[in-house]
């Protein structure tokens, strides 16, 4: 018979969420018809993303990506590291640090710092890791509790 | 032709922003917009559940509303973003979102204003929260 089961140890706990675990590393090859894409769907036409001419008299010199699209890489790649409960209960406190450019790779991960015990469970905190190349682009924190496990 | 814009002077702590909810609908044409632009192939919003799920982080969106609510001259930078969810939300569902400024302040010379916003469900649930810190657009 399986129960669910509310981890109050570091021994309880999934790998995934044991303090100095890595989290899946997402890849993303930003293209200027990807920030096109994402400027028409939200609804941000701002030239400092859309309009190669206007850009290149503007302080990058170039286009830049919008910066809740990495957020939105980022989301996902929470999701796939909690199989989607960051949906649900997640949280994201970061700075945008630096720009994201056309043909920059960014990648996107992170690593559990801490683990904070209560009688309600368990909440992970993870520094986000975000970087261009070798620039970092973003930085700041994943909150995220433990939901209770299933086990047998 | 005359632009609508907020001088920062003009920002207060306290303005609600917009003075009515924005109201976004998560219509699946949105979230599939949302998907195809982020790369974003999870099976997880796109299965055959009777009630489809909505990535949370389609709040990058709306987002981008309450941004556009505060009428900020052109030029300004989006420099911080924290958001929490307290539950996910399913295609269909519409959300009421509301931002609050909590803060303003000058650092290295340039014009932060922080706001405090929340997506409420129509039952007056609450889907999401958070906090945006901005440079203030320059003023003309």
């Amino acid at each position: 018979m399986s129960a669910d089961f509310v981890p109050r140890t570091p021994g309880d706990l999934p790998a995934q969420f044991a303090i100095g675990a890595e989290l899946p590393v997402l890849r993303r090859l930003v293209t200027q018809p990807m920030i096109d894409a994402y400027g028409h769907a939200s609804g941000d036409l701002n030239p400092i993303h859309m309009d190669p001419d206007y850009s290149r008299t503007g302080p990058f010199g170039r286009t830049i990506a919008h910066g809740l699209m990495t957020l939105a890489f980022v989301a996902q790649m929470l999701n796939e590291w909690t199989d989607g409960h960051f949906d649900e209960s997640g949280e994201i406190d970061i700075a945008f640090v630096g720009p994201v450019y056309t043909g920059d790779e960014l990648t996107i991960t992170g690593v559990v710092e801490t683990v904070d015990f209560s009688d309600d469970g368990a909440v992970a905190r993870v520094k986000l890791i975000c970087k261009a190349g070798d620039r970092s682009i973003l930085a700041g924190a994943a909150i995220q509790p433990i939901s209770p496990i299933r086990k047998a | 032709m005359a632009t609508d814009f907020q001088r920062y002077d003009d920002v207060a702590i306290g303005d609600i922003m917009p003075p009515d909810p924005i109201r976004f609908e998560a219509k699946a044409e949105v979230v599939d917009a949302f998907l195809k632009a982020t790369g974003n192939d999870d099976p997880r919003y796109r299965d055959g559940d009777a009630v489809r799920r909505v990535p949370s982080m389609l709040a990058s969106f709306y987002l981008i509303d309450l941004l556009n609510a505060r009428r900020s001259p052109p030029g300004g930078i989006h420099a911080k973003q924290a958001v929490r969810f307290h539950r996910s939300i399913a295609i269909g569902e519409t959300l009421h979102l509301q931002a609050c400024i909590v803060e303003k302040y000058t650092r290295k010379e340039r014009p932060y204003v922080v706001a405090e916003f929340e997506a409420r469900a129509d039952d007056g649930a609450l889907v999401a929260s958070g906090r945006i810190t901005s440079i203030w657009g320059k003023d003309a």
